[in-house]
């Protein structure tokens, strides 16, 4: 079973993407309401999370600077990393694409398909 | 093709959670009204106005998800209009009312 680590500072957010990923791929999900949190949790985690989804403005530690701490730590650069924005513009797009994350997903996210775009882009089949 | 099942419960899940997250984002609205209200008398404060544009970023990001794509279409406006040192207030002001429409319409 696959298992998927959310890092969101808004509860409403963690709360629907954890259950239509539960419910839509059936893999089991952990959540974090910060940074800081999410890279103790990932770290910790036995089995590591196979992919993590972070969003990019949450307070005291962002999604961008999370992600750097998490590259510098040999247990967790190699795990697949999605990051959630609300921003669309395009200069904010570039800026992110730079980053090294796997892909950027875009908030609203539609419940029924988030579960399905992270198998595509990591090219998982089950 | 998705189960109808997995669609059926992952609807039921979201409308669970629009439901117990409904007070959060009446109260995101209400602090929008405040803020173009302030912005409109020409006093709208910093703590405010910073205030509102993460709380219109936030409704943005998460309308959406639970079916308001036309919220998260104005409530992307109202974060772009709030980028601005000075908003413009009208316009702040009538988004803020059909944000409040988009979302909770009156019948």
């Amino acid at each position: 079973m696959r298992r998927i680590l959310i890092i969101d500072d808004e509860e409403d957010i963690r709360e629907v993407a954890a259950l239509s990923m539960e419910t839509t791929a059936g893999w089991e999900i952990l959540t974090a309401s910060s940074g800081a949190e999410g890279i103790l949790l990932a770290a910790n985690s036995n089995p590591l999370p196979d992919a993590i989804l972070m969003d990019v403005m949450m307070p005291g530690m962002d999604g961008p600077t999370t992600f750097r701490r998490m590259q510098e730590n040999p247990v967790l650069v190699g795990i697949p990393v999605f990051l959630l924005t609300a921003k669309v513009q395009g200069v904010d797009q570039r800026r992110f694409a730079g980053m090294g994350f796997t892909a950027v997903l875009f908030k609203p996210f539609n419940p029924l398909t988030l579960a399905g775009q992270i198998s595509e882009k990591l090219g998982w089949k089950d | 093709m998705m189960d109808t099942n997995f669609e059926d419960e992952t609807r039921s899940m979201q409308q669970a959670v629009w439901k117990r997250y409904r007070p959060v984002v009446l109260e995101r609205l209400d602090l929008l009204d405040r803020a173009a209200a302030a912005a409109k008398g020409g006093a709208l404060s910093e703590e405010l106005h910073g205030e509102a544009t993460s709380v219109a970023h936030k409704l943005a990001g998460s309308l959406g998800m639970y079916g308001y794509d036309e919220g998260t279409r104005i409530a992307r406006e109202i974060e772009v209009l709030l980028e601005d040192t000075v908003p413009a207030s009208e316009r702040l002001w009538e988004l803020a009312i059909e944000l409040r429409s988009a979302v909770f319409p009156v019948v």
